[in-house]
C-alpha cells in the first residue's frame, strides 16, 4: 500500500473526532471553564471588590457553610421547593394532557389558553402574580374572602410565602409539561389500547397497563428538567419575596446572590453554587439509573 | 356460544360510507373468512363485531340479542390485531395472562399497592399459571415466557398474540390479517396451525384476509367483499367454481379466471379481434353478447390446428409441478412480443407442456366448465345472485 492511501485512511479515522471537537470546544469554553473557575473560587477568599485577587484558603468556605444555619434552611427550602414543584407541576401537566388528548368541541381554544402561562415571559408573569397576591387589593384575597377564609398574607407570612411561590411556579411549568406529555401520548398505539379493552380492562386499567408505561420515560425526563429548573430558579422567587420573610424562601440560588452582591463574598457564593451543582447532578444521576434499568429490562 | 347476525349493518365515517347494508349470519363453530381487496371495509366490519368501532346503522345480533351497544368486554370476543398489539412493557407470560388478570380484577384493586399485590397473587394462582403454561406449550412459547415482545421475531409475536386471545377461551375469535407480516414459509406453517386450532377448540372464527390462498385453504365459508358490498357468500368450492360475478371470478384464483367478452351467433362465439370458434354447449338463452369465463386449469393445450381455439404462446411461467402459459387468441401470426398481459388467456397445465414462446398452439375445453356472465351487469347468468351490489362489477 502506498503512503498517501494510509494517510487518507488516517484522515478518515480522524473525522469523527473533528465532529465531536466542535461541541466539545463550545462546552469547554462556556461550561467547563466557568465551572472550574467557580470550583477554584470556592477554595479562595475572593471578594467582589477585588475579584482577581483571592488567596487559596482550602475548604474554609465550606467549613463556614456547614456552620451557618442559613445554609441548612436554604438547602431545605430548595429541596422542598424542587420536590413539590416537580410533583405538582408534572402531575398537573400530565393530567391536563390526558384530559385534553381526546377530541371535544373547543379543544384548540382550551389548549391555547392552557399554554398561556408558559408563553408569558417569566418576569411579566411574576409581576402579574405580584398584583394577584397584593395584600389588600389582590385578586387572591378577594377570592379567599369570598370563600369566607378571610385575608391571607400570601407573600409576607413565613408559612404562606413558599407555597405562594410554588403556586406561581406550577402555573408556569405545568403547561410546558402538558405540551410534552401530549406529544408522548400521541406515541401510544391505539391498537394496544384497544387490545386491552378487548381483554377486559376498564379505563383506569387501560391507563395503568398501557398508557402509563408508554409515557413514563417522557414523564421521567420532564421531571428531570423541571427539577433542574427548580434548583436553578431565580426570577420568580427574587421578584416575589426576595428570599424572605426571614429567609423562608431563600433557595441556594437566592442565597448566592445575597452572598455575592450584598456580602461581597464571591468565595462563599461559589461554595453555595457548588452545592447547587451537586444537587442537580444527584437528580440527573437518579434519572440515569432509572433509564439504565429500563433499557436493561426492556431488552430482555 | 353465539350465532351472529348482521342485519343491514352500515358504517359511515362522516360523509363516506364504508360498509353498506351488510346482511349475513355466522353459525356457531364456523370459520368465516372475510376476503376482499385493501380498503374494502374488512377491518371496519371486524372492529364493529368486537365493539371497537360503533355501528352507524343496522342491527348486530349475538344469539338474537341486540349487541350494537355492548362493550368489547360484554361481547366476550378475542381479537388478534393486524399489528399484534402486544403490551411491550410486559413479558410474554404477563401478555398471555393479561385477560385472565383482568377477569379477576375487582374495583377495589385500583387502590395503589393493593393493585400490585393482587396482580402478583393472581399470576400465581394455579388456574392462571397453568392456563398460561398450557397455552405456551401449545404454541411452543415456553422458552420465551420471560422475554419481552421487542426481542421476539415476527412469528413469535404472532404466536403470543394468538396465545393471548386463546387463554380466556372466548366463544368468538376475530382475526385481522394475522399472517400478513410473516414470510411465506412461516405463513404456510401458521395457516395450518390456525386451522388445526379451529378444529381443536371448536369455536367460531371470523378471519380477515386479502389473500385468497388463505381464504381458500382455511375457510368453511367465505364472504367476498368489494367497496363495502358483499359480492358473494359461499363455501370455498362454490366461490371458486361458480363465482357470482366477474369481480369474484377475477379476485379468487391465481391466475384468475379467463373472462372473454364474446358475441354469440348460434353455435359460434366471436371474441374481440377476429377470432371465433365453435362452441357446442349451451350459451345464455337469447343473449347475443355475454362474458365467457373459464378457469385456466380447465383449458387444455393441443397441437396447432386441433382444439377449438387457435392461439399462440406469449408467456411461459414454470412453477415446477405445473406451468402457466399466457396465450393470445387468433390463428394468424398474432403479435406475441407485447408486454401487456391484459388480453392473454391463461392456461394451467401439469408438468412441462413442450411449447416454446411464440409457438402456435390450440386450446380446448369442455363446454360444461364454462361460466357465463351477463355482459352489462357482470352477474353470473346461471347462479342466482346472492349479491347486494347495484353496480356492474365487471370493469374490463
Ligand atoms: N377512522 C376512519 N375514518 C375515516 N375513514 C376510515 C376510518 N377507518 C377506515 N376508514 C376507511 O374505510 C375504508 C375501509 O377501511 P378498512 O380498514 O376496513 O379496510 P380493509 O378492508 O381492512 O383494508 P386492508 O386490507 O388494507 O386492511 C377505507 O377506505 C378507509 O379509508
Ligand atoms: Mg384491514
Amino acid at each position: 500500500m502506498s503512503t498517501p492511501t494510509i494517510s487518507r485512511q488516517r484522515l478518515t479515522a480522524l473525522v469523527p473526532y473533528a465532529f465531536v471537537a466542535v461541541p466539545l470546544a463550545y462546552l469547554g469554553v462556556f461550561m467547563f471553564w466557568p465551572l472550574l473557575r467557580q470550583m477554584w473560587m470556592s477554595l479562595t477568599d475572593t471578594r467582589l471588590m477585588n475579584p482577581t485577587k483571592g488567596d487559596f484558603i482550602g475548604l474554609e468556605n465550606y467549613r463556614h457553610l456547614l456552620a451557618d444555619p442559613q445554609f441548612y434552611t436554604s438547602l431545605h427550602v430548595t429541596v422542598v421547593y424542587t420536590l413539590l414543584t416537580v410533583i405538582f407541576g408534572v402531575g398537573l401537566g400530565t393530567i391536563s394532557a390526558l384530559a385534553i388528548n381526546r377530541p371535544f368541541p373547543g379543544r384548540t381554544i382550551v389548549r391555547a389558553v392552557l399554554l398561556f402561562g408558559w408563553a408569558v415571559p417569566n418576569v411579566a408573569a411574576t409581576l402579574i402574580w405580584l398584583w394577584i397576591y397584593n395584600g389588600p387589593s389582590g385578586v387572591a384575597n378577594e377570592l379567599t374572602e369570598w370563600l369566607g377564609l378571610g385575608r391571607v398574607q400570601w407573600l409576607t407570612s413565613i408559612d404562606m410565602a413558599l407555597p405562594s411561590i410554588m403556586i406561581v411556579t406550577v402555573w408556569q411549568v405545568a403547561p410546558f409539561v402538558m405540551l410534552v406529555m401530549l406529544a408522548a401520548l400521541q406515541s401510544v398505539p391505539d391498537e394496544v389500547r384497544e387490545a386491552a379493552r378487548v381483554d377486559g380492562a376498564d379505563a383506569l386499567n387501560v391507563f395503568r397497563n398501557v398508557t402509563l408505561p408508554y409515557i413514563l420515560p417522557t414523564m421521567q425526563l420532564v421531571s428531570l428538567l423541571v427539577a433542574v429548573w427548580s434548583i436553578r430558579r431565580f426570577e420568580i422567587i427574587y421578584l416575589l419575596t426576595g428570599g424572605g420573610p426571614i429567609g423562608s424562601t431563600s433557595t441556594l440560588v437566592v442565597q448566592i446572590r445575597l452572598t455575592a452582591f450584598e456580602d461581597y463574598d464571591l468565595g462563599l457564593a461559589s461554595a453555595y453554587g457548588a452545592v447547587g451543582l451537586v444537587l442537580a447532578l444527584l437528580v440527573a444521576l437518579v434519572h440515569f439509573i432509572f433509564e439504565r434499568r429500563r433499557a436493561r429490562v426492556m431488552s430482555k | 356460544m353465539p350465532k351472529i347476525d348482521f342485519k343491514g349493518i352500515t358504517k359511515s365515517f362522516g360523509p363516506t360510507t364504508v360498509i353498506r347494508r351488510f346482511n349475513a349470519s355466522v353459525e356457531d363453530g364456523e370459520f368465516l373468512v372475510l376476503l376482499g381487496p385493501s380498503g374494502c371495509g374488512k377491518s371496519t366490519l371486524l372492529r364493529m363485531i368486537a365493539g371497537l368501532t360503533d355501528i352507524s346503522g343496522g342491527e348486530l345480533l349475538f344469539d338474537g340479542a341486540l349487541a350494537n351497544d355492548w362493550t368489547p368486554k360484554q361481547r366476550g370476543v378475542a381479537f388478534v390485531f393486524q399489528s399484534y398489539a402486544l403490551y411491550p412493557h410486559m413479558t410474554v407470560r404477563a401478555n398471555i395472562a393479561f385477560p385472565l388478570v383482568m377477569d379477576r380484577f375487582r374495583k377495589w384493586h385500583h387502590i395503589p399497592f393493593v393493585n400490585m399485590v393482587q396482580r402478583w397473587k393472581v399470576m400465581r394462582q394455579p388456574e392462571v399459571a397453568d392456563a398460561v403454561e398450557r397455552i405456551a406449550e401449545q404454541l411452543e412459547l415456553t422458552p420465551l415466557l420471560d422475554r419481552r415482545p421487542a426481542s421476539l421475531s415476527g412469528g413469535q409475536r404472532q404466536r403470543v398474540a394468538l396465545g393471548r386471545s386463546l387463554v380466556r377461551d372466548p366463544s368468538l375469535y376475530l382475526l385481522d390479517e394475522p399472517l400478513s407480516n410473516l414470510d411465506a414459509k412461516l405463513r404456510t406453517q401458521m395457516r395450518s396451525e390456525i386451522t388445526t386450532l379451529h378444529q381443536k377448540v371448536k369455536r367460531t372464527f371470523v378471519y380477515v384476509t386479502h389473500d385468497q390462498v388463505e381464504a381458500m385453504t382455511m375457510a368453511t365459508r367465505i364472504v367476498v367483499m368489494n367497496q363495502g358490498y358483499i359480492q358473494q357468500i359461499g363455501t370455498p368450492d362454490e366461490i371458486y367454481d361458480t363465482p357470482a360475478n366477474t369481480f369474484v371470478a377475477r379476485f379468487v384464483g391465481a391466475p384468475p379466471m379467463n373472462l372473454l367478452p364474446v358475441k354469440v351467433a348460434g353455435q359460434t362465439l366471436h371474441a374481440e379481434g377476429d377470432s371465433h370458434w365453435q362452441h357446442d354447449g349451451g350459451a345464455p338463452k337469447g343473449a347475443t353478447s355475454a362474458i365467457f369465463g373459464i378457469r385456466p386449469e380447465k383449458l387444455r393445450l393441443t397441437a396447432p390446428g386441433a382444439g377449438r381455439l387457435p392461439a399462440r404462446v406469449a408467456v411461459i411461467e414454470r412453477l415446477g409441478a405445473e406451468t402457466v402459459l399466457g396465450c393470445r387468441l387468433g390463428a394468424e401470426a398474432a403479435d406475441v412480443s407485447g408486454i401487456s398481459t391484459e388480453d392473454l388467456v391463461f392456461v394451467r397445465t401439469p408438468g412441462h407442456p413442450g411449447f416454446a414462446h411464440g409457438e402456435a398452439c390450440g386450446l380446448d375445453y369442455d363446454a360444461g366448465d364454462v361460466v357465463w356472465f351477463d355482459k352489462s351487469s357482470g352477474q353470473n347468468v346461471a347462479a342466482t345472485p346472492v349479491v347486494s351490489t347495484p353496480e356492474p362489477a365487471f370493469e374490463g
